[in-house]
Order: structure tokens, then sequence, then C-alpha cells
């Protein structure tokens, strides 16, 4: 090996165990820095993305119109129109009204985030959302949806967030089973990547006697999550010599998560 | 060369913005283009160890800043066995070996080979995907290796393996700009047979 080539691989050497041997605090240090840079990029991406997915969709409007003015054209089609936009806009209302419901439920404030990226990474289940610290967004702080619990805070930028989702392996959550006193770890299984994730609920006992369909909710108990959060319900259970595990349908649809709710930590 | 290895660096920088907006295609096992990796492994093959090795700290770096999770939180009583997470730095071990092992075909790549290259890329980002999965599963323990999870991974290293020519496409055209020589062996080999012709 040439002594130039030798001296470059010591010092990548160097700086990967340099790299590996920073503390939690340094890398978190890090990726705030990291994102801090970045996040003009992010939100200047979203921005744009929102610009293109409005443009789209009135371009496929403007063409439906004008394919069905090709048919008919007459005003009662494009009365037509107007009744379709209404119901959009009916729709839209009322979406916005159960989240506005949503958050009126519950007994803790809640504040509302949009969600603008999804899943960055190759294996984690994240989001990332248009909340941080300069809102008063912090580490670990529970996610909801209007269907239940999503997630996790696991990381805080300035301006953006990065959410854990409950399908994750990572995101463990103490739940029990309602109407038992079953109390068990719920957290996503690896390398799942169906339309519905299930996940996986370990540790309830021997002798559990839980029945698919009935709910699992928040136990309130290891000081992330609030009490009494719906996260899903029993799809199967399987008992083991020591203990049972159950697949559980999570009440929320991670496919479609526009608006997420923080909740303070409990 | 140093102008040469700025605009890689930069190429790289680019990447990493740009990668942010491409979404992973869940049709497809969430496979997804690996727009950084890609351009490191293209680039890598294009220069000597020293600037790969740079390159590899950078780029691992910066993947890592940009995708580690944070310790799990909670109550150890309660939650006593926390999904471990990898540590960061780990990338940067991995973009050196994938680095190293495109070096190796260097020679063929110089002699104007490029299409060896591309095979490797994708060669490079299925070893470096399946290692990924692999220390995950150590570091976790419950050996799993689903059937999804492969096919994410093969998925992954063919989309970004055919992006690769469009890559060396550029690195080439860079190099010609600042009269960079990636492919002097071959060059060498074109002007001998054109001298051998006349």
């Amino acid at each position: 090996m040439r002594p130039l080539n030798l001296l470059a691989f010591l010092l990548f050497l160097w700086g990967a165990v340099w790299a590996l041997t920073r503390s939690e605090r340094t890398v978190r240090e890090i990726q705030r820095t990291y994102y801090s840079w970045l996040t003009p990029f992010l939100t200047g991406g979203s921005a744009l993305e929102t610009k293109a997915r409005t443009f789209l969709d009135e371009v496929d409007h403007s063409k439906k119109l004008e394919e069905e003015l090709k048919i008919i054209r007459t005003d009662y089609e494009r009365l037509k129109q107007v009744e379709a936009h209404s119901l959009e806009v009916d729709a839209e209302n009322a979406r916005l009204r159960r989240a506005l419901d949503f958050q009126k439920r519950m007994d803790f404030k809640a504040s509302a985030a949009k969600v603008i990226r999804r899943q960055p990474t190759t294996w984690w289940q994240t989001v990332e959302i248009d909340r941080g610290s300069e809102s008063g967004v912090a580490v670990h702080q529970p996610v909801v949806a209007d269907g239940g619990l999503v997630g996790k805070v696991d990381r805080v930028g300035d301006k953006l967030s990065s959410v854990i989702l409950l399908t994750d392996e990572a995101c463990q959550v103490s739940v029990q089973v309602e109407g038992t006193p079953e109390v068990g770890i719920l957290s996503g299984q690896r390398g799942q990547y169906e339309r519905e994730p299930l996940l996986r609920l370990r540790f309830l006992s021997a002798k559990a006697r839980i029945s698919p369909g009935t709910r699992v909710f928040t136990t309130g108990l290891g000081g992330l999550f609030p009490p009494n959060v719906l996260v899903g319900t029993i799809e199967s259970f399987e008992p083991g010599p020591l203990d049972t595990e159950a697949l559980v349908r999570p009440s929320v649809d991670f496919t479609d998560l526009g608006t997420v709710f923080l909740l303070p930590l409990p | 060369m140093i102008r040469y290895s700025l605009s890689i660096l930069l190429m790289i920088l680019f990447a990493l913005v740009a990668q942010q907006f491409i979404p992973a295609l869940t049709g497809v096992y969430n496979s997804r283009l690996l727009l950084v990796t890609l351009v490191f492994l293209c680039a890598s093959v294009t220069v000597g160890p020293p600037v790969m090795l740079a390159l590899a700290f950078i780029c691992g770096f910066l993947w890592d800043a940009q995708g580690a999770l944070g310790p799990p939180g909670g109550d150890p009583g309660v939650y006593k066995y926390p999904a471990e997470s990898l540590r960061f730095g780990y990338s940067i071990i991995l973009y050196g070996l994938i680095g190293y092992l495109m070096q190796g075909i260097q020679p063929l790549f110089r002699e104007g080979k490029w299409q060896f290259s591309t095979f490797l890329v994708g060669v490079s980002i299925f070893i470096y995907l399946v290692a990924e999965f692999l220390i995950i599963n150590f570091v976790r323990g419950d050996f799993h290796f689903p059937r999804a999870t492969l096919f994410q991974i093969v998925f992954t290293s063919v989309l970004t393996m055919l992006f690769s020519p469009v890559v060396f496409w550029i690195l080439f055209q860079i190099a010609e700009k600042f009269r960079y020589e990636i492919r002097f062996e071959g060059l060498k080999k074109k002007q001998r047979r054109r001298r051998s012709l006349a």
C-alpha cells in the first residue's frame, strides 16, 4: 500500500471511530445543525410540492370539465361542476370540523401539525411535521390523530420535527386490553410494508382471555404516553408457554396522515 | 484533480438535498432511489483511495445525521426491552467498504468498460442494504429477514443501478471540463490502436 493511501486509510479509521464514540447529546447537536441547514430546502420543497399538486388537480379538473363540455355543452353541466366543487368543499369542511371536534374532545391541550414528509429513511417508519422547538415541541411528545395514537416525537428541530410512528419497532407503548386486566407492550414489526401493517402486542399473561375485535388503549405507564388513548383492536392472538402474543390492527390509517396532534408530555 | 474532487463533493451535497424529495415507492415494497449512495459509488471508481475515503466519511456522516434515531426514553421498569438504535457513524464504515469494492474494478473502468461499474453499483447497494439490515437484526436480536425486505433491497438496488449511467455521464462531463483524466488507460489503448491503423 502506498504511504499516502495508508495515511488516508488511518485517518478514515480515526474519523469513523470518532463518529462512533460520540455521545447521544453530541449526535443530537449534529442532527440539529444538519436539519437547520436542510430546513429551507425541506419547507421550500414542501411548498413547491403543494403547488404542483394543486396545479395538477386543476389540470385534471379542467380536463374533466372540457370533456363534459364537449359532450353536452349546457349550463346544466356547468352547474353540476359547481355542485361537485361544493361537495368537495363540504367534504373538506366536514374533515376540518371532525379535526376540530377531535381537538375539543381531548381532555388535554393538543396542538395541530401538518405532515410534510413521509418515511425519509430506508428502515425507520417516521414522518416529518411542520412544528419544531419554536412551536414548543419537545422530544418524546405523544402524537395522535383522529383515530388514535400515531407515535411520538423523536427529533426536534427549530421549525420541523420527526415523529416515529407506532408501526416502527422502536416505538413501544404500554397498553391494556379493554375489559381485561391484561397489560402488555405494543410495537411495530420489523420489515413490514403492507398497506395496513399490524402491531405486535407482547408480554400478555400466558392465560390471557382476550378475543379478536377487543379494543386496546394506552395505560399511561412508563411516562411516555397519556392513559386511555385508543391504539387499535385485537386481530388475532397466540398463547405461548410463558406469555401470550397478539396482533393488533392500528386504529389510525397510517397511509393517510395529513394532520396530527401533539399532546403535552405526561 | 482538486477541482474535480470539489465538484464531486458539491454533487453529493446536491444529491443529499434532492434525496429529501425522492419518495419511497410504496407499491414496490417501499423501495427507493438512493441518490447519495449512487453518486458516491459512481464517483468512488473515478478517484484514488484518499479521495474515496474522504467522500465515504462525508457521505456516511451526513447519512447518519439524517437518519439516526434518538434514545427510546420512558421508564426502564416498564419498557424493559427497548429496540436498540444503530450507533451514529456505522454508515461511515459501510460507505468505506462499498467504496473499496468499487475501487476493485477501477482498472476495468479505466479501460473504458464502465458497464461493469454500473453492474457493481447495483451489487454494492445490495451489499450495503443487506449489511445494514443484518446490523439491525444483530443489535435488536430476534433474527428476521422477511421476503418483503429482500424484495425491498433488490428493487432498491436495481432501481438505483438503472440510474448509474446518467451519473457516470455527468461525471465524464465534469472530468472533461476540468481536464481530469478518468479513463486514461482506455484512451491510451485507443491512441495505440489509431497509431497502429495509421
